[in-house]
């Protein structure tokens, strides 16, 4: 039976949730992908390079969540569950690279929500997005992401 | 050579990246991927699970095939050029698939931001079907 998605999420913002980057944590990413790029992994390469320390993959901004929320609980909110979601789009922008021992504060909230018909049937397309900024309050990254429900 | 500096003005449009192959793909790194990303779904760790969830069982985290995409641009442009990186999950990945990635330059253009690249990407399996689409923008040193 098809379920009924909670389009009056469309606008809602999150909490703030500030991250700080562990070093292990870059290099268990880097690693988990396969990528042995040595500026993700050694800290002396990373040392005397431009950024003065390691930097993070493009995408390693997806580790970053708010540890306080309850993921169930969003999904929930949204009228669904876990068996019934997957990831459809994700995009990243970023001004500078993320950088351990850094703290960022993360700001997110859901810009859309619609319906479409796919190949498998009815699909709710949920869009997320959230700003990423240093301790200056100066934009470091932004990500996007959007979840499809399976109605 | 891998890692070797990518000039801006070396590049033309057209050009394509190396191609990158990954896999076959292993429950074992769903897991690591699973631990090191904190997206712990069972949908890509209990096949049990995904065969409930209608999916036909286990299936790769589509971050997972992202972060290949992002490797096989920085292979070529170097970690920490990339400015812009998105993509749509067009088909599941599976176990044992092997994921090939692959790009090619669409545009380049300096403005204040830099001498900026835009790259079509993409991750095909063994089938050749595409399973990630998407766009990459990086920002390259002149030789100047």
């Amino acid at each position: 039976m098809a379920i009924q998605i909670n389009k009056a999420l469309i606008g809602k913002e999150y909490p703030p949730y500030a991250v700080t980057v562990e070093r292990g944590k870059i290099k268990e990413f880097a690693r988990a992908i396969g990528d042995g790029n040595p500026l993700y992994l050694d800290d002396r390469v990373g040392a005397a390079s431009e950024w003065g320390d390691l930097i993070a993959p493009p995408t390693f901004a997806v580790t970053f969540r708010d540890e306080t929320a309850d993921t169930a609980a969003f999904l929930r909110e949204l009228g669904t569950d876990i068996s019934r979601i997957l990831h459809g789009e994700q995009e990243f922008e970023l001004f500078r690279p993320l950088q351990p021992g850094q703290t960022y504060l993360c700001r997110a909230r859901v810009v859309d929500i619609y319906e479409k018909a796919g190949r498998s049937g009815p699909m709710a397309f949920v869009v997320r997005e959230t700003a990423i900024t240093d301790r200056t309050n100066e934009i470091v990254a932004t990500m996007r992401h959007i979840t499809i429900v399976r109605l | 050579m891998k890692y070797a500096k990518v000039y801006f003005d070396d590049v033309k449009v057209g050009d394509e990246l190396p191609p990158l192959v990954k896999g076959p793909i292993q429950q074992i790194q769903l897991t690591r991927y699973a631990g090191a990303s904190g997206d712990f779904n069972p949908i890509h760790q209990d096949d049990e699970f995904a065969r409930a969830a209608g999916m036909g069982g286990i299936f790769a985290h589509g971050m997972l095939s992202m972060g290949f995409v992002g490797q096989a641009v920085t292979d070529w442009a170097g970690a920490g050029t990339v400015r812009k990186l998105g993509v749509r999950f067009a088909a599941l990945v599976r176990l044992k698939d092997v994921v090939t990635c692959g790009g090619r330059v669409l545009a380049k253009s300096s403005k204040d931001a830099g001498n900026l690249v835009d790259l079509e990407v993409w991750a095909e399996n063994q089938k050749a079907e595409k399973v990630v689409t998407g766009r990459a923008t990086v920002a390259l040193p002149g030789r100047s």
